[in-house]
C-alpha cells in the first residue's frame, strides 16, 4: 500500500470530489443555509447580513441549540423527549429563584458565589430529573414518548409551583454576563488563533499517524484546503462578530458543548453504542452492548444540557417566568430532524442539528426584519421542515 | 389434463442469486385431496408455497402453474390476489391481530359495512356460521390474545375460509400444538375435506401424514423426489426419499485434532423469558473440544437456536443445569458476560441479529470489541482500523472499503463480517447458527475453509446447520436435537443422514427404539 499519495491537481480534485459525495448530506444542508442567507439578504436589501443581526443570531439559536445537541443522541437511539423544554424553563426557574429569593437573604452581598453556586444547582437539577427520566426509560421500560410527555406536563406544574405564578427577576450581572457578556476583542482573536493552530496540528499529527500505520493518505493539498476552509469560516466569524460587539460568551459556550457533544457521538464507546442500538438493537445486544445503561447514559446527558439551556434561559432573559421553555422542545425536535437524523434511529450527526437549529433561527430572524407576522413565520417554519425532510427521502430513493 | 385436478404445477423453477430453490419442480393436486409436501430444510417448500401465495409473482419463476383450468398468474403483491383467487395460506406464525375478536379477524378487511358504518351483528353471525360448517369450536366474540395456540389456529382457518378458499395450505401448523390440539386439528382436516376444500399439508412431522392425507411428495434439495398414494409410503421410506444422497466434494478436509474437553452443558433446562412455564429448552446434555466442530442438527423449532442463545446468555431463563468452561462453572447473564467469558456467537439471520446494516464494514466487525481500542474517553480510531483491516483481509471481504455500509454486500460477505466481529473477540469457544444459510456455494466453501483453520488453531466451534450434508460433511461430531432435547451424539463414523432425520424428527429415540406410534 503506498503511504503517501499522488499530490497532482487532478488527484486533488478527484479526492476532493470523493468526500464530497460522502458527505453529500451535510453540504446539502450547508449550502440551503446559505441560500437562505442569500434570499433575505436580497429581500431586506442588505439589512440581514449586518454584523449586528449575524451576531443575533447565533445568540438566538443558542438555547434551543443545547436542547437539539442533546437531542439528537436521544433520536439516534430510537428515542424522543417531549420534556426538554419544560425542563429548560423549570432550571430556568430554579436559577432564577435563587438567586433572586434565597441567596439574597441567607449570602446577601455575595454575587459572583451566590451566580456559581445556583448556576451549579441548576445544572444538578436538569442532570437529576434526566436522570430520573433516563432510569423510568432505560430499566423500567416505559416509553421515552410517555414518560417525557408526563415530565414535560409534572415540569409544568413545577415551573408553576416554583414561581408561584409570578415572574422572579434575576438580573444580577453576574449571572447576565452567561448569556449576554461578550469577549473582549483581543480574546475573540486570541480563541480563533488556538482554534486555527489546534486545526492543522491535529491535521498533521492525524496524518502521521496514519502513516505510522502505512494507510493510504488523502492528498496533502486536500487535507490543507480543508483545514484552511473551516479556520477561515472560525476567523471570518471573529471578524465580523468583532465589528459588533464581539465574540458571544454563550455562543463560545454553545461551540464548546458543540464539539464535544460531536465527540462523544463519534469517538466514544458511548456514541458508537447509541448509533448501533439505534440501528440495530437486536444486534448491538448480541455484540455485549449494554442497552439499559446506555440509553440512560443518553438522558443523563439529555437532561444536563438542559441544565446548560435553563441557566442560559435565566441568564438571557433575565427573569423566571411560568412561560418559559414553551416549545423549545418541538425547535429542538424540528433542528435535529432538519440536519438529518432519522426519526427511525441509528443516523444523525450534531453538526447537522446545529446547521438545522441555525436555518430556523436564520428563517425567523429574516422574517422579523421583513416584518412578517408571527403567523407566516410558523407557517414557513413547517413548509421548510416538510419539504427538506421530503428532498431528504426523494434523494435517498434516487441513489 | 383430467377434470379432477385443481392445482397443476408444471416443470416450475425458481433461482435466487446462486441458488436453485425449485429445480423442475411438477405436482398435480386433486380437487378435494390432502396432499403431503415434505422436505428437509431448504428443500424448497417453502418458496413452492410463496409462488402459489403471489409473494414470488407471476414471471418470477419459469414454468406454469394451472389452477381451476387457467394458467394462475400473480402479480407482485399480490397476496390479496391469490386469496382472491381461492389460494388461502395458514402460516407457521400466525398472522392474527391479537388485540381484536375471532369475528374481526376473520372478516379483516372484508367487513360487512352499511352507512353507519360495520354491521358488527352481521359479521358475527357470519363467523358463526363459517365456524359450524366446519365444526371449529371457537367463540365469535373472543378476543384472539386470549386464546390458546390451537384455537388461534382455527381463527386462521375460519379467516381463510371467509374468503372461500378453495385451496388451503397448511404450513407447518402443529409445530406449537399439544397432542390432543393436534387431533383437533386431523379432525377440522377431515371435515374440510367433506366440504370438498383442497388441502396441502405441510409438516415435519412425518408421522401425521399417515392419519389424513391422501398423498404425499417429497422434495429435496429443490427437486420433486416422488408423488405417491399415502397408503405406499410410510415413514422410513419417506426419510429415504428425503435424504439419501451421496455427499460430494463440497467440504474441505480439514486437520482437526481435538484436544481437552472446554465446554460442557449438562441438563440445561430454559424457559421463555417473555413467557414464564413455557420451556425452550428441554435438557441438553453436551460437551465439546477444543479444536473439534460439533453439529448441532435438528428441524426447525427444535430449539436449535434457543440452546445456543441461552447459552450466549440472551434467551432463555435458565432453570436447572450447569455451564463449564474449563471446568469452571458459567454464569451467564448477557452477552458481555459470554463474551468476557470465551464464547461468541455468530447469530441466525445475519440481517436481524448479526449486523447494523446501515453502518459500515468496520463500525460493524468493532462493535462488539470496542474494549480493546478505547479508554473510557475516546476510541483510537486508527487501532481499530488497524485491527479491522487484519480480519477483513484474513478473511477475504469483498467490499471497495471497509467504509460503506453493509446493506451494499453481498449475502457472503456480510456474513463474513459478521465472523470478522466475533474473531476479533478472541473467543475460545465459536458458536455458528446456521453460518452459512442463503449464500452462494462458493462463499460457503471459504467459510468451510475458515472453520476448519479456526479449529486447527484451537478453537472449539458449535455449528448448528440445516442442512444434513452440512453437518456431516463439517462436524466431528454431531448432537441431534428434537423438541428441546438433546437425542444422542454421533460421531461422525456413525452419522448417516438417515440416522440425524430420524433422531430429529422422532421417530427413534436414543435406543434406536421407535417411541412413535406410526398410524398407518
Amino acid at each position: 500500500m503506498n503511504t503517501d499519495s499522488n499530490g497532482s491537481f487532478k488527484n486533488v480534485v478527484s479526492n476532493l470530489a470523493k468526500q464530497l459525495r460522502a458527505n453529500v448530506q451535510t453540504y446539502t444542508i450547508v449550502i440551503a443555509m446559505l441560500a437562505i442567507w442569500a434570499f433575505f439578504s436580497v429581500l431586506t436589501e442588505g439589512r440581514y447580513v449586518t454584523p449586528r443581526n449575524f451576531s443575533n443570531i447565533f445568540r438566538q439559536m443558542a438555547i434551543t441549540s443545547f436542547l437539539a445537541a442533546g437531542m439528537v443522541p436521544v433520536i439516534v437511539t430510537g428515542n424522543i423527549d417531549l420534556s426538554v423544554g419544560k425542563l429548560a424553563g423549570f432550571v430556568s426557574v430554579v436559577v432564577a429563584k435563587f438567586q433572586d429569593d434565597i441567596w439574597t437573604q441567607i449570602l446577601p452581598d455575595q454575587l459572583l458565589l451566590t451566580t456559581i453556586i445556583s448556576v451549579v444547582i441548576g445544572l444538578a437539577v436538569g442532570t437529576l430529573i434526566g436522570m430520573l427520566q433516563g432510569y423510568f426509560i432505560a430499566y423500567l421500560r416505559v416509553p421515552s414518548f410517555i414518560v417525557t410527555l408526563a415530565g414535560m406536563w409534572i415540569l409544568n406544574g413545577a415551573i408553576l409551583l416554583v414561581t408561584e405564578g409570578k415572574t422572579i427577576a434575576a438580573d444580577q450581572p453576574t449571572l447576565a454576563v452567561i448569556a449576554q457578556g461578550y469577549l473582549p476583542n483581543y480574546i475573540g482573536w486570541i480563541i480563533a488563533a488556538l482554534v486555527v493552530a489546534l486545526l492543522y496540528f491535529s491535521m498533521f499529527t492525524g496524518r502521521q499517524k496514519k502513516r505510522s500505520y502505512g494507510f493510504e493518505l488523502p492528498p496533502l493539498p486536500v487535507d490543507l484546503l480543508k483545514t484552511t476552509f473551516f479556520s477561515a469560516l472560525v476567523v471570518g466569524y471573529v471578524y465580523v462578530v468583532n465589528l459588533y460587539n464581539g465574540v458571544q460568551l454563550l455562543v463560545l459556550l454553545l461551540a464548546i458543548a458543540a464539539v464535544v457533544m460531536s465527540y462523544v457521538s463519534n469517538n466514544t464507546r458511548f456514541g458508537r453504542y447509541a448509533y448501533a442500538i439505534g440501528g440495530n438493537r437486536e444486534a448491538a445486544r448480541l455484540s455485549g452492548v449494554n442497552i439499559k445503561r446506555n440509553i440512560f447514559g443518553v438522558f443523563t446527558l439529555m437532561g444536563f444540557l438542559c441544565g446548560i439551556g435553563g441557566v442560559a434561559l435565566a441568564s438571557y432573559v433575565g427573569y423566571g417566568t411560568i412561560a418559559a421553555g414553551d416549545g423549545y422542545e418541538l425547535d429542538a425536535i424540528g433542528s435535529c430532524i432538519l440536519g438529518g437524523t432519522s426519526t427511525l434511529g441509528g443516523v444523525g450527526t450534531i453538526f447537522g442539528a446545529m446547521i438545522g437549529s441555525l436555518i430556523m433561527t436564520s428563517l425567523t430572524t429574516g422574517l422579523q426584519i421583513l416584518n412578517v407576522q408571527a403567523a407566516w413565520q410558523y407557517l414557513v417554519k413547517g413548509i421548510v421542515l416538510v419539504l427538506a425532510v421530503l428532498a431528504d427521502v426523494y434523494l435517498k430513493k434516487r441513489r | 389434463m383430467s377434470e379432477d385436478i385443481i392445482l397443476d404445477i408444471q416443470n416450475v423453477t425458481k433461482q435466487f442469486p446462486g441458488v436453485t430453490a425449485l429445480d423442475d419442480v411438477s405436482i398435480q393436486i386433486r380437487r378435494g385431496e390432502i396432499h403431503g409436501i415434505c422436505g428437509e430444510n431448504g428443500a424448497g417448500k417453502s418458496t413452492l408455497m410463496k409462488i402459489l401465495a403471489g409473494v414470488y409473482p407471476w414471471g418470477d419463476y419459469e414454468g406454469t402453474i394451472i389452477y381451476e383450468g387457467e394458467e394462475l398468474k400473480l402479480e407482485g403483491s399480490s397476496i390479496q390476489q391469490a386469496s382472491e383467487e381461492g389460494i388461502a395460506i395458514v402460516h407457521q406464525e400466525l398472522t392474527l391481530v391479537p388485540t381484536m375478536t375471532v369475528g374481526a379477524n376473520v372478516f379483516l378487511g372484508k367487513e360487512p359495512v352499511e352507512r353507519a358504518g360495520i354491521n358488527w351483528d352481521k359479521l358475527y353471525a357470519d363467523t358463526q356460521e363459517i365456524l359450524t360448517k366446519y365444526n371449529l369450536d371457537i367463540e365469535p366474540q373472543a378476543i384472539v390474545d386470549h386464546l390458546g395456540v390451537g384455537k388461534m389456529q382455527m381463527t386462521e382457518i375460519a379467516k381463510a375460509l371467509a374468503e372461500n378458499a378453495k385451496v388451503l395450505i397448511l404450513d407447518e401448523p402443529t409445530s406449537a400444538l399439544a397432542d390432543d390440539e393436534i387431533e383437533g386439528l386431523m379432525e377440522i382436516l377431515r371435515a374440510l375435506k367433506g366440504h370438498g376444500v383442497t388441502c396441502i399439508y405441510i409438516t415435519h412431522k412425518l408421522e401425521e401424514f399417515f392419519g389424513v392425507s391422501d398423498s404425499i411428495t417429497v422434495l429435496r434439495d429443490g427437486r420433486v423426489m416422488t408423488t405417491q398414494p399415502t397408503e405406499d409410503l410410510s415413514v422410513e421410506k419417506l426419510v429415504s426419499y428425503m435424504v439419501g444422497r451421496e455427499i460430494k466434494e463440497r467440504f474441505p478436509k480439514g486437520n482437526r485434532q481435538p484436544g481437552e474437553v472446554i465446554l460442557q452443558v449438562e441438563n440445561l433446562h430454559a424457559q421463555d423469558p417473555e413467557e414464564a412455564g413455557r420451556e425452550i429448552v428441554r435438557g441438553v446434555t453436551l460437551d465439546l473440544r477444543e479444536g473439534e466442530i460439533l453439529g448441532i442438527a435438528g428441524l426447525m423449532g427444535s430449539g436449535r437456536t434457543e440452546l445456543v442463545m441461552t447459552l450466549f446468555g440472551e434467551y432463555g431463563r435458565i432453570t436447572e443445569g450447569v455451564i463449564r468452561l474449563e471446568g469452571r462453572e458459567l454464569k451467564i447473564a448477557s452477552a458481555r458476560d459470554a463474551m468476557t467469558d470465551g464464547l461468541s456467537l455468530v447469530p441466525e439471520d445475519r440481517k436481524r441479529y448479526g449486523l447494523v446494516l446501515m453502518q459500515s464494514v468496520l463500525k460493524n466487525v468493532s462493535l462488539a470489541n470496542l474494549d480493546q481500542f478505547a479508554s473510557w474517553m475516546r476510541i483510537d480510531n486508527l487501532a481499530e482500523l488497524n485491527a479491522s483491516l487484519k480480519f477483513a483481509r484474513s478473511l477475504d471481504i469483498k467490499a471497495p472499503s471497509l467504509h460503506v455500509s453493509c446493506d451494499s454486500l453481498s449475502g457472503g460477505n456480510q456474513q463474513k463480517v459478521v465472523i470478522s466481529k466475533w474473531l476479533m473477540s478472541r473467543p475460545k469457544v465459536l458458536i455458528m447458527d446456521d453460518p452459512t444459510r442463503g449464500i452462494d456455494v462458493g462463499a460457503k466453501y471459504e467459510i468451510y475453509k475458515l472453520m476448519n483453520d479456526l479449529a486447527e488453531q484451537g478453537i472449539a466451534i458449535i455449528m448448528i446447520s440445516s442442512e444434513l450434508e452440512e453437518v456431516i460433511g463439517m462436524s466431528d461430531r454431531i448432537m441431534v436435537m428434537h423438541e428441546g432435547k438433546s437425542t444422542e451424539t454421533l460421531d461422525i463414523a456413525d452419522a448417516t443422514q438417515e440416522r440425524i432425520m430420524a433422531l430429529a424428527t422422532g421417530i427413534a429415540n436414543n435406543n434406536g427404539i421407535s417411541n412413535t406410534a406410526l398410524v398407518a
